[in-house]
Protein backbone atom coordinates (compact mmCIF):
# COMPACT_ATOMS: atom_id res chain seq x y z
CA UNK A 1 0.00 0.00 0.00
CA UNK A 2 1.57 3.36 -0.90
CA UNK A 3 0.28 5.87 1.87
CA UNK A 4 0.34 9.29 0.48
CA UNK A 5 -0.68 12.65 2.44
CA UNK A 6 -1.73 15.74 1.15
CA UNK A 7 -0.94 19.46 1.56
CA UNK A 8 -3.03 22.12 1.32
CA UNK A 9 -1.71 25.70 0.75
CA UNK A 10 -4.72 27.65 1.36
CA UNK A 11 -5.88 27.62 4.95
CA UNK A 12 -9.38 29.17 4.17
CA UNK A 13 -12.05 26.86 4.85
CA UNK A 14 -13.89 27.10 1.75
CA UNK A 15 -10.88 26.87 -0.83
CA UNK A 16 -11.40 25.07 -4.17
CA UNK A 17 -8.15 23.70 -3.56
CA UNK A 18 -9.12 22.14 -0.38
CA UNK A 19 -12.35 20.68 -1.86
CA UNK A 20 -9.79 19.15 -4.57
CA UNK A 21 -7.58 17.51 -1.62
CA UNK A 22 -10.57 16.23 0.14
CA UNK A 23 -11.96 14.42 -3.29
CA UNK A 24 -8.50 12.71 -3.75
CA UNK A 25 -8.90 9.81 -0.80
CA UNK A 26 -12.25 8.70 -3.33
CA UNK A 27 -10.08 8.76 -6.89
CA UNK A 28 -7.11 7.08 -5.86
CA UNK A 29 -6.41 3.49 -7.63
CA UNK A 30 -5.89 0.65 -5.36
CA UNK A 31 -2.93 0.42 -3.67
CA UNK A 32 -2.60 4.00 -2.30
CA UNK A 33 -3.99 5.47 0.55
CA UNK A 34 -4.34 9.56 0.84
CA UNK A 35 -5.15 11.42 3.80
CA UNK A 36 -4.53 14.70 4.70
CA UNK A 37 -1.05 15.83 6.26
CA UNK A 38 -1.25 17.21 9.81
CA UNK A 39 -1.98 21.16 9.77
CA UNK A 40 0.42 24.07 8.42
CA UNK A 41 -1.43 26.97 9.60
CA UNK A 42 -0.50 27.46 12.99
CA UNK A 43 3.10 27.22 11.77
CA UNK A 44 5.22 30.88 12.97
CA UNK A 45 6.71 32.58 10.39
CA UNK A 46 9.96 31.45 9.73
CA UNK A 47 12.94 33.16 11.67
CA UNK A 48 16.05 30.83 12.71
CA UNK A 49 16.47 32.60 15.96
CA UNK A 50 13.58 30.55 17.30
CA UNK A 51 14.66 27.29 15.83
CA UNK A 52 18.01 28.32 17.78
CA UNK A 53 16.71 28.62 20.90
CA UNK A 54 13.32 27.26 21.67
CA UNK A 55 14.04 24.64 18.82
CA UNK A 56 11.50 23.48 16.46
CA UNK A 57 7.86 23.98 17.27
CA UNK A 58 5.71 21.48 17.55
CA UNK A 59 3.37 21.33 14.43
CA UNK A 60 6.97 21.52 12.09
CA UNK A 61 7.45 18.03 13.35
CA UNK A 62 4.49 16.55 13.00
CA UNK A 63 4.81 17.36 9.49
CA UNK A 64 7.98 16.69 8.96
CA UNK A 65 7.44 13.58 10.44
CA UNK A 66 4.25 12.78 8.43
CA UNK A 67 6.42 13.18 5.48
CA UNK A 68 9.01 11.22 6.44
CA UNK A 69 6.44 8.53 7.02
CA UNK A 70 4.41 9.23 3.60
CA UNK A 71 5.67 7.16 0.35
CA UNK A 72 4.15 10.59 -1.90
CA UNK A 73 3.21 13.86 -1.14
CA UNK A 74 0.63 15.60 -2.99
CA UNK A 75 0.51 19.41 -2.98
CA UNK A 76 -3.06 21.21 -3.44
CA UNK A 77 -2.31 24.76 -3.63
CA UNK A 78 -3.76 27.85 -5.17
CA UNK A 79 -1.39 30.58 -6.76
CA UNK A 80 -0.82 33.78 -4.54
CA UNK A 81 0.83 36.82 -6.86
CA UNK A 82 2.09 34.39 -9.57
CA UNK A 83 3.80 32.50 -7.08
CA UNK A 84 3.59 30.01 -4.07
CA UNK A 85 0.99 31.15 -1.32
CA UNK A 86 2.96 32.34 1.87
CA UNK A 87 1.08 29.42 4.51
CA UNK A 88 2.84 26.73 2.40
CA UNK A 89 6.33 28.59 1.44
CA UNK A 90 6.87 28.85 5.09
CA UNK A 91 5.57 25.45 5.93
CA UNK A 92 8.51 24.43 3.42
CA UNK A 93 10.84 26.79 4.64
CA UNK A 94 10.55 25.36 8.28
CA UNK A 95 10.40 21.55 7.51
CA UNK A 96 13.45 22.29 5.08
CA UNK A 97 15.60 23.31 8.13
CA UNK A 98 14.89 19.84 10.03
CA UNK A 99 18.88 17.67 9.84
CA UNK A 100 17.84 15.18 7.28
CA UNK A 101 14.81 17.08 5.63
CA UNK A 102 12.25 15.24 4.85
CA UNK A 103 11.77 16.06 1.14
CA UNK A 104 15.00 14.77 0.38
CA UNK A 105 13.87 11.56 -2.10
CA UNK A 106 10.09 12.23 -1.55
CA UNK A 107 7.73 11.50 -4.37
CA UNK A 108 5.90 14.35 -4.69
CA UNK A 109 2.94 15.26 -7.00
CA UNK A 110 0.85 18.63 -7.99
CA UNK A 111 -2.39 20.19 -8.29
CA UNK A 112 -3.43 23.64 -8.61
CA UNK A 113 -7.16 25.18 -8.81
CA UNK A 114 -7.66 28.62 -9.86
CA UNK A 115 -10.65 30.77 -10.70
CA UNK A 116 -8.55 31.90 -13.83
CA UNK A 117 -7.80 30.14 -16.87
CA UNK A 118 -3.90 29.85 -15.73
CA UNK A 119 -4.82 27.39 -13.48
CA UNK A 120 -1.84 27.76 -11.51
CA UNK A 121 0.52 27.19 -13.68
CA UNK A 122 3.07 30.07 -12.07
CA UNK A 123 3.11 28.50 -8.94
CA UNK A 124 3.44 25.05 -10.08
CA UNK A 125 7.04 25.62 -11.46
CA UNK A 126 7.91 27.71 -8.63
CA UNK A 127 7.05 24.80 -6.25
CA UNK A 128 9.34 22.08 -8.90
CA UNK A 129 12.44 24.61 -8.38
CA UNK A 130 11.70 24.81 -4.49
CA UNK A 131 11.77 20.46 -4.37
CA UNK A 132 14.50 20.76 -6.84
CA UNK A 133 16.63 22.40 -4.18
CA UNK A 134 15.11 20.00 -1.52
CA UNK A 135 15.90 17.02 -4.02
CA UNK A 136 12.08 15.56 -3.74
CA UNK A 137 10.93 13.53 -6.77
CA UNK A 138 8.33 15.69 -8.32
CA UNK A 139 6.15 13.77 -11.11
CA UNK A 140 5.99 15.27 -14.49
CA UNK A 141 3.02 14.16 -15.98
CA UNK A 142 0.03 14.59 -16.09
CA UNK A 143 -0.25 17.74 -14.79
CA UNK A 144 -3.51 18.94 -13.17
CA UNK A 145 -4.35 22.47 -13.44
CA UNK A 146 -7.78 23.39 -12.71
CA UNK A 147 -8.74 26.74 -14.37
CA UNK A 148 -11.84 28.28 -14.47
CA UNK A 149 -12.38 26.08 -11.27
CA UNK A 150 -15.66 28.14 -10.08
CA UNK A 151 -17.41 26.24 -13.12
CA UNK A 152 -16.16 22.96 -12.03
CA UNK A 153 -16.49 22.62 -8.28
CA UNK A 154 -19.21 23.32 -6.20
CA UNK A 155 -18.34 25.79 -3.61
CA UNK A 156 -21.56 24.56 -2.06
CA UNK A 157 -21.65 20.52 -1.65
CA UNK A 158 -17.62 20.67 -1.34
CA UNK A 159 -17.41 18.40 -4.86
CA UNK A 160 -16.04 18.73 -8.04
CA UNK A 161 -18.51 18.52 -10.52
CA UNK A 162 -16.91 18.67 -13.78
CA UNK A 163 -16.17 15.16 -15.09
CA UNK A 164 -13.12 15.84 -17.65
CA UNK A 165 -10.94 17.42 -14.23
CA UNK A 166 -12.03 13.65 -12.30
CA UNK A 167 -10.47 11.89 -14.90
CA UNK A 168 -7.49 13.74 -15.33
CA UNK A 169 -6.81 13.27 -11.49
CA UNK A 170 -7.63 9.99 -11.61
CA UNK A 171 -4.89 9.38 -14.37
CA UNK A 172 -2.75 11.42 -12.47
CA UNK A 173 -2.76 9.24 -9.21
CA UNK A 174 -2.45 6.55 -11.24
CA UNK A 175 0.66 7.85 -12.58
CA UNK A 176 1.95 8.94 -9.37
CA UNK A 177 1.37 5.34 -7.97
CA UNK A 178 3.70 3.75 -10.73
CA UNK A 179 6.55 6.78 -10.00
CA UNK A 180 6.10 6.15 -6.55
CA UNK A 181 6.96 2.50 -6.69
CA UNK A 182 10.06 3.05 -9.39
CA UNK A 183 11.09 5.56 -7.22
CA UNK A 184 10.92 4.06 -3.54
CA UNK A 185 9.48 6.70 -0.81
CA UNK A 186 10.50 6.59 2.73
CA UNK A 187 13.52 8.84 3.68
CA UNK B 1 15.80 68.25 4.15
CA UNK B 2 13.97 69.69 0.80
CA UNK B 3 10.45 69.53 -0.17
CA UNK B 4 11.74 67.54 -3.23
CA UNK B 5 13.77 65.11 -1.03
CA UNK B 6 12.20 61.27 -2.18
CA UNK B 7 11.28 59.16 1.09
CA UNK B 8 11.81 55.53 0.19
CA UNK B 9 11.19 52.28 2.95
CA UNK B 10 13.12 49.73 3.00
CA UNK B 11 11.34 45.76 4.35
CA UNK B 12 13.44 42.80 5.26
CA UNK B 13 12.99 39.47 4.34
CA UNK B 14 14.35 37.82 7.19
CA UNK B 15 13.80 37.74 10.86
CA UNK B 16 16.89 36.57 12.77
CA UNK B 17 19.44 38.75 15.29
CA UNK B 18 22.04 38.36 12.98
CA UNK B 19 20.85 38.71 9.12
CA UNK B 20 23.33 39.45 6.92
CA UNK B 21 20.15 41.23 4.75
CA UNK B 22 18.94 42.81 7.61
CA UNK B 23 22.22 44.42 8.34
CA UNK B 24 22.33 45.56 4.70
CA UNK B 25 18.81 46.97 5.12
CA UNK B 26 20.50 49.01 8.21
CA UNK B 27 23.03 50.70 6.04
CA UNK B 28 21.05 51.96 3.10
CA UNK B 29 19.83 55.42 5.13
CA UNK B 30 23.72 56.07 5.56
CA UNK B 31 24.83 55.44 1.82
CA UNK B 32 21.72 57.10 -0.07
CA UNK B 33 21.97 60.06 -1.61
CA UNK B 34 20.36 63.08 -0.30
CA UNK B 35 17.83 63.41 -2.39
CA UNK B 36 16.18 60.61 -1.05
CA UNK B 37 15.62 59.86 2.74
CA UNK B 38 15.87 55.75 3.65
CA UNK B 39 13.74 54.62 6.72
CA UNK B 40 12.78 51.43 8.21
CA UNK B 41 9.22 50.02 7.13
CA UNK B 42 7.55 48.89 9.82
CA UNK B 43 8.24 45.27 10.77
CA UNK B 44 5.58 42.22 9.22
CA UNK B 45 6.83 39.31 11.83
CA UNK B 46 3.46 39.58 14.00
CA UNK B 47 0.69 39.61 10.33
CA UNK B 48 -0.84 36.38 10.82
CA UNK B 49 0.13 33.79 8.58
CA UNK B 50 -2.64 34.43 5.38
CA UNK B 51 -5.88 33.02 5.46
CA UNK B 52 -8.77 34.83 3.22
CA UNK B 53 -11.38 33.99 6.42
CA UNK B 54 -9.61 36.39 8.67
CA UNK B 55 -10.61 39.36 6.32
CA UNK B 56 -13.62 38.13 5.11
CA UNK B 57 -15.37 40.63 7.40
CA UNK B 58 -13.58 43.32 5.48
CA UNK B 59 -11.51 44.24 7.80
CA UNK B 60 -7.50 43.46 7.96
CA UNK B 61 -5.45 43.06 10.75
CA UNK B 62 -3.43 46.13 12.33
CA UNK B 63 -0.14 45.31 11.28
CA UNK B 64 -1.07 44.48 7.90
CA UNK B 65 -2.90 47.83 6.91
CA UNK B 66 0.55 49.71 8.58
CA UNK B 67 2.27 48.01 6.76
CA UNK B 68 0.39 48.81 3.86
CA UNK B 69 0.33 52.44 4.38
CA UNK B 70 3.94 52.87 4.71
CA UNK B 71 4.00 51.04 1.36
CA UNK B 72 1.86 53.22 -0.32
CA UNK B 73 3.25 56.59 1.06
CA UNK B 74 6.58 55.97 0.16
CA UNK B 75 8.19 56.99 -3.07
CA UNK B 76 9.70 53.82 -3.62
CA UNK B 77 10.88 50.32 -1.85
CA UNK B 78 13.60 48.32 -1.37
CA UNK B 79 13.32 44.76 -0.21
CA UNK B 80 16.32 42.98 1.34
CA UNK B 81 15.80 39.36 1.61
CA UNK B 82 17.75 36.05 1.60
CA UNK B 83 16.98 33.32 -0.65
CA UNK B 84 14.72 30.24 1.32
CA UNK B 85 14.95 26.90 -0.71
CA UNK B 86 15.61 29.16 -4.40
CA UNK B 87 13.01 31.37 -3.40
CA UNK B 88 11.26 34.48 -1.40
CA UNK B 89 11.07 33.26 2.02
CA UNK B 90 7.28 32.61 3.27
CA UNK B 91 7.32 35.30 5.76
CA UNK B 92 8.17 38.05 3.42
CA UNK B 93 5.48 36.45 0.79
CA UNK B 94 3.14 36.36 3.44
CA UNK B 95 3.45 40.42 3.97
CA UNK B 96 3.30 40.50 0.16
CA UNK B 97 -0.16 37.87 0.11
CA UNK B 98 -1.97 40.72 2.63
CA UNK B 99 -1.23 44.17 1.12
CA UNK B 100 -2.14 42.23 -2.67
CA UNK B 101 -5.62 41.76 -1.44
CA UNK B 102 -6.50 45.80 -0.31
CA UNK B 103 -9.17 47.34 -2.92
CA UNK B 104 -5.98 49.75 -3.47
CA UNK B 105 -2.74 47.70 -3.67
CA UNK B 106 -0.34 49.81 -2.28
CA UNK B 107 2.57 47.59 -4.38
CA UNK B 108 0.69 49.38 -7.81
CA UNK B 109 3.05 51.51 -9.87
CA UNK B 110 5.18 51.71 -7.10
CA UNK B 111 9.09 51.31 -8.01
CA UNK B 112 10.95 48.51 -5.78
CA UNK B 113 14.42 47.86 -5.99
CA UNK B 114 15.54 44.67 -5.01
CA UNK B 115 18.87 43.49 -3.08
CA UNK B 116 19.78 39.83 -1.60
CA UNK B 117 22.73 38.90 0.51
CA UNK B 118 23.59 35.18 0.81
CA UNK B 119 26.04 32.42 2.02
CA UNK B 120 26.80 31.38 -1.25
CA UNK B 121 27.70 31.80 -4.97
CA UNK B 122 24.16 33.13 -6.51
CA UNK B 123 23.85 35.62 -3.40
CA UNK B 124 19.56 35.15 -4.00
CA UNK B 125 19.21 35.35 -7.29
CA UNK B 126 16.98 33.23 -7.65
CA UNK B 127 15.02 34.38 -4.81
CA UNK B 128 15.22 38.13 -6.68
CA UNK B 129 13.44 36.42 -9.83
CA UNK B 130 10.81 35.51 -8.67
CA UNK B 131 10.40 38.52 -6.50
CA UNK B 132 10.17 39.95 -9.91
CA UNK B 133 7.82 37.59 -11.00
CA UNK B 134 5.74 38.33 -8.01
CA UNK B 135 6.00 41.70 -8.02
CA UNK B 136 4.75 41.74 -11.78
CA UNK B 137 1.75 40.26 -11.08
CA UNK B 138 0.74 43.30 -8.54
CA UNK B 139 1.95 45.32 -11.19
CA UNK B 140 5.30 47.02 -9.28
CA UNK B 141 7.79 49.33 -11.64
CA UNK B 142 10.92 47.30 -10.45
CA UNK B 143 14.10 48.61 -10.62
CA UNK B 144 16.59 46.98 -13.09
CA UNK B 145 20.35 47.95 -12.90
CA UNK B 146 22.99 47.70 -10.68
CA UNK B 147 21.46 44.47 -9.56
CA UNK B 148 22.72 43.56 -5.58
CA UNK B 149 23.46 40.32 -5.42
CA UNK B 150 25.63 40.02 -2.25
CA UNK B 151 27.40 36.42 -2.48
CA UNK B 152 29.60 34.63 -0.01
CA UNK B 153 28.53 37.09 2.96
CA UNK B 154 30.45 36.02 5.64
CA UNK B 155 33.52 37.26 3.89
CA UNK B 156 32.06 41.00 3.64
CA UNK B 157 30.32 41.21 6.84
CA UNK B 158 31.93 41.79 10.11
CA UNK B 159 32.34 38.18 12.10
CA UNK B 160 31.15 39.61 15.59
CA UNK B 161 29.50 43.06 14.36
CA UNK B 162 27.59 41.72 11.38
CA UNK B 163 28.29 45.39 10.13
CA UNK B 164 28.92 45.54 6.21
CA UNK B 165 32.62 45.77 5.36
CA UNK B 166 33.43 44.86 2.11
CA UNK B 167 33.68 48.28 0.44
CA UNK B 168 32.88 46.74 -3.27
CA UNK B 169 29.79 45.84 -2.13
CA UNK B 170 29.04 49.59 -0.40
CA UNK B 171 30.10 51.01 -3.74
CA UNK B 172 27.60 49.09 -5.75
CA UNK B 173 24.89 49.44 -3.45
CA UNK B 174 25.47 53.35 -3.85
CA UNK B 175 25.61 53.20 -7.34
CA UNK B 176 21.71 51.43 -6.80
CA UNK B 177 20.59 53.65 -4.65
CA UNK B 178 21.75 56.51 -7.07
CA UNK B 179 19.87 54.73 -10.35
CA UNK B 180 16.87 54.38 -7.77
CA UNK B 181 16.51 57.92 -7.25
CA UNK B 182 16.69 58.42 -11.00
CA UNK B 183 14.32 55.76 -11.48
CA UNK B 184 11.76 56.85 -9.22
CA UNK B 185 12.13 60.64 -10.34
CA UNK B 186 11.38 59.83 -13.72
CA UNK B 187 8.69 57.12 -13.24
CA UNK B 188 6.49 59.69 -10.70
CA UNK B 189 7.41 62.50 -12.41
CA UNK B 190 8.83 64.37 -9.96
CA UNK B 191 12.29 66.16 -11.48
Amino acid sequence: MANVITICGSLRKGSYNRIVMNALPGLAPDGMQIKEAPPIGEFPLYNADIQNSTGFPAPVQALADAIRAADGLIFNTPEYNFGVPAPLKNAIDWVSRLPNQPFAGKPVALQSASPGPVGGARVQYDLRRSMVFLDAQTLNKPEIFIGNCAQRIDEKTGKITDEQTIGFIKQQLIAFAKFIAAHGGRS
Amino acid sequence: MSDNQLNVVVVCGSLRKASYNASLARTLPALAPPGMAVKAAPGWETMPVYNHDLHADGKFPAEVTAWGDSIRAADGVIIVSPEYNWTIPGGLKNAIDWVSRFKEVPFKEKPVALQSCAGGALGGARMQYHLRQCLTSIDALIFGKPEIFVSFSAKKFDEKTVELTDQPTIDIVKQQLVGFEKFIRRVNGRH
